[in-house]
């Protein structure tokens, strides 16, 4: 099941709020943690068994590692955790490509990616990290501990939530009118940011594909991919964000308008936050981090961009795109570092790499690859054509609403006007706001056939 | 007290679509999207699998919510295309603007293998009906290579090519279909009629009109207006005999056909592989036969009082093979018209080119 669904919207999440706000206080876990699963039903089927196992397993090791601080229970840990993600995620992909290099015929895996696997999969192995590294007790409540793993605003897409950051709220949260009303708003901000822009921005980009293409139309197309992803993505953040707050939980942010950084370190602070989050407490620290020698912290580095690019997918063109931005951010941090001044040259710069880098995020086919960058090149392509300029014309509002949306312009003026005299009108505004894009999401949602999440996948 | 209504109206919608989903009974067909819908039948094959396409389908104001979803796109998006059509000039345009050539050559292979079967000398007799976008006020890159087809056709076609390109306007065709208004084939009757010798008469007709038409393109923006379709009746053309190798005798104005689905469908019982119209008291006593699409359904009843017998095939329901067996072509005057959709399309005709 996804959020953006008319079975979510006007099935299960009703139901939910029936159930979980007439029954007393001590049942609401359970209940959530029975929609968790079902949410996932929905969508896996018999996986739910799988997720439970891995979280029941995770919960046994952590209570172990609570008792005693044995690193040899934390590696079972992390090798379980890690071979199931292997076993699922990455088995076929090194299967294909020893069948290439060795001209071997092993046969591939009947298996299928099971949803999140690389979401709850983070979450299991930075709990039992944390527990033992004694930065939080282990769970006692094996259904408690479930719920964390399966809790299903953030089980499918993230944000990978830590332990350590619910567990107060797990045993005791308070659910107020005006947290579900914020919850309310911000699931449908994210609701329109995935239905209205994303899936608008999709079906214009592989209409486009089909065309002509010029010069512009690839760049088009390129500044197509870095939007959708960005729509798509931080809208399912928006929403397990808003979803989290109606039952009174309080997630981190997973997006900081990343596509206005100001450069690529910058940008990895605010993209996927969660993500990049995981990778420096569990991987670049432990590994030394830069408080080594220069060699040590720039291969301490490729390791984890490699990671952070496999983990996206198990196919080269993720590798490549890891890799990418480890070329920068080591451009960056060594050379130049000491020329960077924050401005208008250095977003634009910014801008430019990350959309670049969604070119090879997007294009798994690493010979259309080739074919598009040299299309971005102008390399065999007219500068612009008719095709070109029709798409432009039907495709420049859509354009504009992204590029306004990806910073905080609009954030930043209605946190004026609330300040000013204004504010009684913007809460008319605001609730006029929320009623439209409730409704366009949902009047676009039911004539539309397309919506998965980008980021299901991973 | 901006947070109490935001709250309560998220619940409220949200709890209004989930009890009216499931206590108001089935919509079983959308005459909008002319097709079925998923009822609660489908529930109980597989509630998990099917339970998001049946409420989709059976949500309450759901031609309301197709709307807005096509006006958000078109007017606040600006964005004239979607759904693979458009919207110029107020007329709903599918997208068909690139030319097939593969299918073109097929198209001119088809109609001259046809032409060799059915007749010593290929005296046959051939023409175009041009999609709307032909008409249309807009750049090119929109437009099939109208002159491109015809040159192909011409310089390759044995038989003599009736032009009507230019007798039509945008105005001739309906707004939400692709098909022209019957009205508008009176404007080329007459060269058709030369073509055979006869005479075009000055033949009374009562016009007919039926509302609530949603054409075949009206889903796609659902908030354009339902059309009427006019016809054009008398008593010739009700005591014709009119029969179907599907289903028998039938009428011209057929309205026990499927107009639920589409109204176009009174016109000649809608698709169908092969009719036989008889008119005893016809102007002449030649005999017709039309190798058509669906623009050919509301034509025909203009030429029906001037034939004996008119003979329609489309070869998109009916082999060659089965019309060369079962149909006689001796002496018979024989068109093939047929529109730029599916000389674009021309796999779809069921004529094997050895």
């Amino acid at each position: 099941m996804v959020f953006s669904s008319i079975s979510f919207l006007f099935f299960f999440l009703p139901i939910l709020f029936l159930i979980y706000f007439t029954i007393p206080q001590k049942y609401r876990n359970i209940t959530l943690l029975i929609f968790s699963l079902i949410f996932y039903f929905f969508g896996e089927k018999w996986y739910v068994l799988l997720l439970i196992f891995s979280s029941t397993i995770n919960y046994l090791i952590g209570k172990k590692i609570g008792k005693k601080k044995d690193k040899k229970f934390l590696l079972i840990g992390i090798i379980f955790d890690l071979g199931l993600l292997i076993y699922f995620k990455y088995t076929n992909f090194f299967i294909e490509n020893f069948n290439g290099l060795l001209n071997l015929s092993i046969p591939s895996l009947k298996v299928i990616l099971p949803l999140g696997i690389s979401f709850f999969t983070f979450q299991n192995l930075s709990y039992l990290v944390d527990v033992y590294r004694k930065d939080v007790e282990c769970e006692r409540n094996l259904l408690d501990y479930i719920t964390y793993i399966a809790l299903f605003p953030q089980l499918v897409a993230g944000p990978i939530v830590r332990y350590r950051d619910i567990k107060d709220e797990l045993l005791e949260r308070k659910e107020t009118i005006d947290n579900f009303a914020e919850g309310v708003m911000r699931f449908t901000i994210g609701l329109g940011k995935k239905v209205l822009i994303a899936d608008t921005l999709y079906n214009s980009y592989t209409t486009i594909m089909a065309s002509d293409l010029s010069l512009i139309s690839y760049w088009l197309i390129a500044l197509m991919f870095t939007f959708q992803i960005y729509y798509d993505f931080s809208g399912y953040s928006d929403m397990a964000i808003g979803l989290g707050k109606m039952f009174g939980f309080n997630f981190k942010e997973n997006f900081n308008y990343p596509l206005v950084a100001s450069s690529i370190t910058d940008f990895w602070r605010r993209w996927h936050m969660s993500l990049s989050g995981f990778f420096k407490d569990y991987v670049y620290i432990p590994l030394g981090g830069n408080r080594c020698g220069k060699i040590r912290n720039i291969f301490n580095i490729f390791i984890v961009w490699s990671l952070t690019g496999f983990w996206h997918g198990a196919s080269w063109n993720f590798l490549f795109w890891g890799l990418y931005f480890f070329l920068f951010l080591i451009l960056e941090k060594f050379i130049l570092k000491k020329h960077f001044k924050v401005g208008i040259l250095s977003r634009v710069y910014t801008f430019l790499i990350v959309t670049i880098s969604f070119v090879i995020f997007s294009v798994t086919d690493i010979g259309a690859l080739g074919t598009f960058l040299k299309g971005l090149m102008g390399i065999g392509t007219e500068l612009l054509n008719d095709e070109t300029l029709y798409y432009l014309k039907n495709n420049i509002v859509i354009i504009l609403i992204s590029f306004i949306g990806m910073g905080p312009w609009l954030k930043k003026l209605i946190e004026k006007i609330k300040k000013g005299k204004l504010e009684k009108c913007l809460s008319v505004l605001e609730y006029i706001y929320f009623i439209s894009i409730l409704i366009m999401a949902i009047s676009v949602l039911i004539s539309s056939t397309f919506n998965p999440f980008i980021y299901f996948r991973f | 007290m901006k947070n109490k209504l935001i709250a309560f109206t998220f619940i409220l919608i949200l709890g209004i679509g989930l009890t009216l989903t499931f206590t108001l009974p089935d919509k079983k067909m959308s005459t909008l999207e002319r097709r079925k819908l998923t009822t609660k039948e489908v529930l109980e094959s597989g509630f998990v699998e099917n339970l998001d396409d049946y409420m989709s389908e059976q949500i309450p104001f759901r031609n309301t919510f197709l709307a807005f979803g096509s006006a958000f796109e078109r007017y606040i998006l600006q964005n004239e295309e979607s759904n693979d059509s458009y919207i110029k000039d107020g007329y709903i345009i599918e997208k068909n603007y690139h030319l097939d050539e593969v299918s073109i050559d097929n198209f001119i292979k088809k109609l001259n293998f046809i032409a060799d079967k059915v007749t010593p000398n290929g005296d046959v007799f051939y023409s175009v009906i041009p999609d709307k976008s032909y008409y249309l006020n807009a750049d090119s890159s929109l437009k099939l290579d109208y002159d491109d087809i015809e040159t192909k056709l011409r310089s390759s076609i044995e038989g003599e090519y009736i032009d009507i390109l230019e007798c039509f306007e945008l105005s001739d065709y309906y707004k939400t279909d692709i098909h022209l208004k019957q009205e508008a084939y009176f404007k080329i009757l007459d060269k058709f009629l030369d073509r055979v010798g006869i005479k075009e008469e000055d033949i009374k007709y009562e016009k007919k009109t039926l509302d609530d038409f949603y054409g075949a393109s009206f889903s796609k923006v659902p908030f354009f207006k339902p059309e009427s379709i006019e016809y054009f009746s008398n008593d010739i053309l009700e005591n014709v005999h009119v029969s179907h190798l599907e289903s028998g005798k039938r009428e011209v104005y057929d309205f026990k056909a499927n107009t639920e689905m589409d109204l176009y469908n009174i016109f000649l019982s809608g698709p169908s592989a092969l009719i036989e119209i008889e008119n005893e008291g016809a102007y002449s006593d030649r005999e017709l036969i039309i190798f058509r699409d669906s623009f050919a359904s509301s034509m025909t009843p203009l030429l029906t009082p001037y034939f004996k017998k008119i003979t329609l095939i489309d070869l998109r329901y009916i082999s060659l093979d089965y019309v060369l067996k079962n149909v006689d072509f001796q002496n018979k005057d024989i068109l093939f018209l047929y529109s730029t959709l599916i000389i674009n399309k021309s796999s779809i005709l069921k004529v094997n080119v050895p």
